[in-house]
């Protein structure tokens, strides 16, 4: 397996394939692909493999847009709300909604997670000690 | 305890499909990238789940107005085009289209030339069953003796 430490930075920029572990699992990638299409409909190797590159480029596109804005406004973090920002700049803003309650549904349960308290007002905890 | 739907149950997961390291190794790729917030790391996870689908489903629908089973490359190709905010970060990384099958004019199949001359460096097969030409002395002593080494343990 190639040593990708202190890559440089222009690995996104590579003509050729992506290694492997710059990729997601291709068995992630499968399964999802399944979920989503039709029963009887098949996917080529071929194409679970470029899916495969497709969300890397994803990744990196979104990313490297939060980031960029980061430096802009000399922070050093990337944060939930330079995705969302970089998501809407990008063109994906109909990711917005779902994303907003991915993420709200989130910060509840690590606040519920850090704090470990009953607290009360969320009915996923109610139950409990 | 409250029951949710199955598909309200996955949108509140706080879990991602993808593994988290992977997703935050891709991410740091680019140098620029110094920390990333497990916020941040998350939707983006989930994000990404969200454009596997689109895409997924979009290629569906162009194998089956091509009224094919199998989503191929070139099935994803269209589906890119047709989206402008994929298209215009994409396009240029899908592999090209493969050959057409059809002959072409120009080029041939490259057929193994039979009668060509080896190339330089190697011999042919058949070269090890044939009396060589005395052109180099000790190369046909050498081919004298039996070419091909058999273990005889």
């Amino acid at each position: 397996m190639v040593d990708n430490i202190g890559g440089s930075s222009s690995n996104a920029e590579n003509s050729g394939m992506r290694e492997q572990d710059q990729l997601l699992p291709i068995a992630n990638v499968g399964r999802i692909m399944k979920q989503i299409l039709p029963p009887n409909a098949k996917i080529s190797k071929e194409s679970k493999e470029t899916m495969q590159e497709c969300v890397s480029e994803f990744i990196s596109f979104v990313t490297s847009e939060a980031s960029e804005k980061c430096r802009r406004e000399r922070r050093k973090t990337v944060n939930g709300d330079d995705v969302c920002w970089a998501l809407a700049s990008l063109g994906f803003d109909d990711y917005a909604e779902p994303l907003r309650r991915y993420l709200h549904r989130y910060r509840e349960l690590e606040v519920d997670r850090s704090t470990n308290q009953d607290r009360g007002n969320s009915p996923l905890t109610r139950e409990g000690s | 305890m409250v029951i949710m739907a199955e598909e309200e149950e996955n949108a509140a997961s706080t879990v991602s499909e993808f593994p988290k390291g992977r997703v935050k190794k891709i991410m740091t790729l680019d140098k620029d990238v110094k920390r990333v917030s497990s916020e941040a790391l998350f939707l983006v996870s989930r994000s990404t789940e969200l454009f596997l689908q689109f895409l997924a489903e979009k290629s569906a629908q162009v194998a089956i107005e091509k009224k094919r089973k199998t989503v191929n490359l070139e099935h994803i190709r269209v589906a890119v085009k047709r989206h402008q905010p994929t298209r215009d970060f994409l396009l240029d990384d899908l592999p090209p289209p493969s050959q057409p099958n059809k002959p072409d004019k120009h080029t041939t199949p490259a057929a193994r030339p039979k009668s060509d001359k080896p190339l330089p460096g190697t011999r042919r097969i058949d070269q090890f069953f044939r009396k060589p030409e005395p052109e180099n002395p000790a190369q046909a002593e050498a081919q004298a003796q039996s070419p091909i080494p058999v273990d005889e343990s």
